[in-house]
């Protein structure tokens, strides 16, 4: 929906204003510093820019004031004729209009100056033709100042228009000057208007809002209308013809029945019926208002008359609209805003027949087929026997009771809001969350409990019935314990046979020779590797050693080494006799036949006794350690490091490693001759 | 009675705050004034709670339960776990659910006798609802939406569901629940109806942009101040036409 609110259109600044704005701002958002021995095409190019610049300032200014202000043939016309009543239309229109021609010019001007600056060949020049851009520019800003003027003084009374809603629920109140529209506006919301003994003391629309039936109605008190040709009337009047023309509004018709206003009934009836026209189509009701000063049934015989015919005029509307031609207390009404006695009554009735005049149109609207289920209240159909009432505990009846009995003492209770306010208000006062909390001793409430206790999730470990389940577990046990008293009796070998026991006591001998067995070889071990029996050196696991056992067993082994055998690999190579025995012994007396010729050279060039070693401890300089002790420091840590990797036979750094066993580049390719070892 | 409030400049109360007939949770929040509402309106008959749930203050839309329990997300915490133990009477059941889904009062609606829920929960879960809150529970959408926690709101009087729920699915969902529907909004017209209303079957909370028109549809249908939702049809049905159409 299209909402109204002139409120925030920008300021028009006057012509002078506006100059100063864009040339300042060209030279502060332009660049300043220019030299004589520029290229030619640099200067250019610096003018152009100012005279660009201005231009596209005055056009976006230019703009916004064009576009900001509401086009009276596009918004509501109730705004459009408002505003027509107010500013004159054409008027409007011709300072808009001439606002959108000097933004042509604008734009013209500078499309001629910067094709001149194309042709400029000094600084002079190009300075010139900027100068003479900006100055055109002005002076076309110059000479509509005036519609700039008026344009800043329209928006500031824009501004100040109520913001009247054309589309919603409205309540329109007319009448000649001085009949208390505004006091009854006064009345029925919180408007507050200006309320003088005289005539014409509203001079244009005031909006206020009231609530009937959870809805919310606009009502809009308009100034007094006098009874004269349509020409006649001043702008103040016109202000309530527009609203009454436009609005579809629930109309109040107020009729001054004492006189008082300085109208006669006959005048007042006069301008109901030059005005009736505008009241097609709307709800009309008619206000007697003042009866505190003359009531209803006090008016003369002619008076009486006139009220009579007004009010068949109103009967026309509620018939014209569908409604019973009986219902006529809806029609006419008396009230006295200054008692008060009516005034509730006149805003009931008018809500009642706007509402009844929109809901009608509504409901013929496609619209209201998509709302349908949103008028409907689904009531439950029974599907089983089953009871299930509501839960509203005793004390909320009591309370409801008691409120009904006494409405107003009630020791009110202290809140937290409260407390939050005694102490130092919001972000400085923390409320305790324990403070509620329903326990078997109030004084655990503040009790600390652990979160991680002994590296476990305390609350891991919670249950709800963790005591009974205790209570539980310590029944069973003593249970069970009762009975294990009886049952100990039976085990230490009371009921086993003498062999029995011979068969125990061999088992667990061996058993323990096992294991003794099993800790002198971990411990004599040291450095030595563990291995797997698959690689086994002492060769303890053989086909002999397998053959004893099983024939210890009394199993005939034959079958079982002979198949070990045939699946066994042959046997290798053996490794060469010792060289070093051969030498220990034989040496001397081995002279002349030596059957190997490398041997016996060797032989003869070796020296016989070894040269002496360096303690392991000492330090050779280039090793880079301090001193003796740092050394054997060192080498013993390095033992301990690669203790444990020799223990498992692991690998270490120190063994050979062959990364690739076949390298792809050494077996891969065609080999023409003499390429074999070169790759 | 129907009150309107804000949880810090937020109108979605449902979520921050849980209500039901036997318990109100309600969100920490920076100032008392959420929970103050609530401690002024029920304070004297059930515990009024601040609770947080997994660390957040959407406790609403994490949790579900009625006067007979209190159904948590597997994402709570051991220490809020306990905090709603002991401030919660012994009457209440507060269980700890292992449901993928986490969001529990997004995905159940129930009052004590009846609960719609997604229907993709798990079927452990549904039996741990039947269970712990003692409802029967039936697998629903709401116009369409799976999300029914937050597309519906119903005591054990009445209820308010999402506005574009068809008139047939509303006998029928009436006809489940046991209780009067009505298709409506809150705050101005939104139709998150779990977030912007909580309620149990003597008043109800809703936010401040709730607008007189709604503030009287919830009062009728929930039958707080005497009204019955047959108001609704008879002397608001003008009001409501004039205002939705």
């Amino acid at each position: 929906m299209v909402q109204y609110n002139f409120k925030k259109i920008t300021v028009v600044p006057t012509g002078k204003d506006f100059i100063d704005i864009i040339l300042s701002r060209t030279q502060r958002r332009t660049p300043t510093q220019v030299h004589k021995g520029y290229a030619i095409s640099r200067l250019r190019q610096f003018y152009m820019r100012k005279v660009k610049f201005t231009q596209q300032n005055f056009h976006d200014k230019l703009s916004t004031i064009i576009e900001e202000f509401p086009r009276l043939d596009d918004i509501h016309p109730f705004y459009g004729d408002l505003l027509h009543v107010l500013y004159n239309k054409d008027h409007y229109k011709l300072a808009l209009g001439q606002i959108n021609t000097a933004r042509n010019l604008i734009g013209k001007i500078a499309k001629d100056y910067v094709k001149l600056l194309k042709y400029g060949d000094s600084l002079y020049r190009c300075k010139s033709l900027k100068v003479a851009a900006l100055g055109r520019m002005c002076t076309v800003i110059k000479r509509v100042s005036p519609s700039l003027a008026y344009l800043e003084q329209i928006r500031q009374h824009m501004a100040r228009l109520p913001s009247i809603d054309p589309n919603t629920r409205t309540i329109l109140i007319c009448g000649y000057p001085n009949v208390g529209k505004s006091s009854f506006i006064n009345k029925i919301t919180r408007a507050d208007v200006d309320v003088q003994p005289y005539a014409f003391t509203t001079k244009s629309l005031f909006v206020g809002h009231t609530d009937y039936k959870y809805l919310r109605y606009q009502v809009i008190d308009t100034p007094g209308i006098l009874d004269r040709p349509f020409e006649d009337r001043n702008i103040i009047e016109m202000c309530s013809i527009t609203a009454l023309a436009h609005l579809r509004a629930a109309v109040l018709f107020f009729l001054d029945i004492s006189g008082s206003c300085g109208y006669s009934i006959a005048q007042q009836a006069a301008l109901f019926h030059s005005i009736k026209s505008l009241f097609m189509n709307k709800p009309l009701i008619i206000v007697c208002n003042k009866t505190d000063l003359q009531p209803l049934e006090g008016i003369s015989e002619d008076d009486r008359k006139l009220v009579m015919e007004m009010k068949a005029e109103a009967m026309k509307t509620v018939i014209g609209q569908g409604g019973e031609p009986t219902d006529d207390n809806s029609v006419l009404l008396t009230m006295s805003t200054l008692t008060e006695e009516g005034v509730i009554s006149v805003k009931n009735a008018a809500c009642e027949r706007l509402l009844d005049q929109r809901v009608e149109l509504k409901m013929k609207s496609k619209k209201l087929n998509d709302c349908l289920n949103r008028f409907h209240v689904a009531m439950p159909k029974p599907r089983d026997q089953k009871e299930r009432p509501p839960c509203i505990p005793q004390a909320v009846l009591e309370a409801k009771a008691k409120k009904a009995e006494e409405t107003a003492e009630k020791e009110k209770r202290k809140l937290e809001r409260d407390l939050e306010n005694e102490n130092g208000g919001a972000g400085v006062y923390s409320a305790s969350l324990k403070k509620h909390y329903i326990l078997a001793d109030d004084e655990w409430k503040e009790d600390v409990m652990p979160e991680i206790l002994d590296g476990h999730n305390v609350y891991d470990f919670i249950d709800p019935d963790i005591l009974m389940r205790l209570e539980e577990l310590e029944r069973e046990e003593s249970a069970l314990q009762g009975l294990e008293a009886d049952d100990d009796f039976e085990m230490d070998g009371a009921e086993l046979t003498p062999e029995e026991k011979a068969a125990l006591a061999e088992i667990r001998k061996k058993k323990s020779l096992l294991i003794q067995q099993h800790r002198i070889k971990k411990s004599t071990a040291e450095s030595r590797p563990t291995v797997p029996r698959k690689f086994d050196k002492d060769k303890q696991f053989t086909a002999e050693r397998m053959g004893r056992q099983l024939s210890s067993l009394g199993l005939d082994p034959t079958m079982a080494i002979n198949r070990a055998r045939s699946k066994s690999r042959g046997r290798k190579r053996e490794r060469s006799p010792d060289r070093g025995v051969n030498d220990g012994l034989h040496s001397m007396e081995v002279d002349g036949d030596q059957q190997n010729k490398k041997l016996r050279l060797r032989s003869r060039s070796a020296s016989r006794s070894r040269s002496k070693s360096r303690p392991p401890g000492e330090v050779v300089p280039g090793e880079g350690f301090k001193d003796t002790a740092q050394k054997k420091k060192a080498i013993k840590m390095a033992k301990g490091s690669s203790k444990k990797r020799n223990k498992d036979a692991r690998r270490g750094e120190a063994d050979r490693v062959i990364p690739t066993l076949k390298p792809k580049h050494l077996f891969s390719g065609k080999r023409s001759t003499g390429k074999t070892d070169r790759r | 009675m129907a009150t309107r409030l804000q949880y810090e400049n937020n109108c979605e109360i449902g979520v921050f705050s849980k209500l039901t007939n036997a318990y109100c949770l309600v969100a920490i929040g920076g100032s008392e004034n959420f929970y103050s509402t609530f401690e002024a309106e029920l304070a004297d008959v059930i515990p009024v709670v601040k609770a947080s749930i997994a660390g957040t203050r959407i406790i609403g839309r994490l949790c579900a339960g009625n006067k007979n329990g209190l159904l948590l997300p597997h994402n709570t915490t051991d220490q809020e776990l306990q905090h709603l133990r002991n401030s919660l009477p012994d009457s209440v059941v507060v269980q700890r659910i292992e449901e993928r889904l986490s969001a529990l009062g997004n995905c159940i609606a129930c009052n004590d006798h009846v609960a719609l829920t997604h229907p993709d929960l798990d079927r452990e879960t549904e039996e741990m609802i039947a269970d712990v809150l003692g409802v029967e529970v039936f697998r629903q959408t709401i116009a369409g939406n799976i999300l029914v926690g937050s597309f519906c709101t119903f005591s054990n009087r009445g209820g308010l569901v999402h506005p574009h729920t068809s008139i047939e699915d509303l006998d029928e969902l009436s006809t489940l629940l046991q209780v009067p529907l009505v298709a409506g909004t809150v705050n101005r017209g939104s139709e998150v109806i779990g977030a912007g209303l909580t309620v149990n079957d003597w008043t109800a909370f809703c936010g401040s942009d709730t607008t007189a028109t709604e503030l009287s549809v919830i009062e009728s249908v929930f039958k707080l101040r005497e009204a019955q939702p047959s108001a609704l049809v008879d002397e608001m049905r003008k009001s409501l036409i004039d205002s939705y159409v």
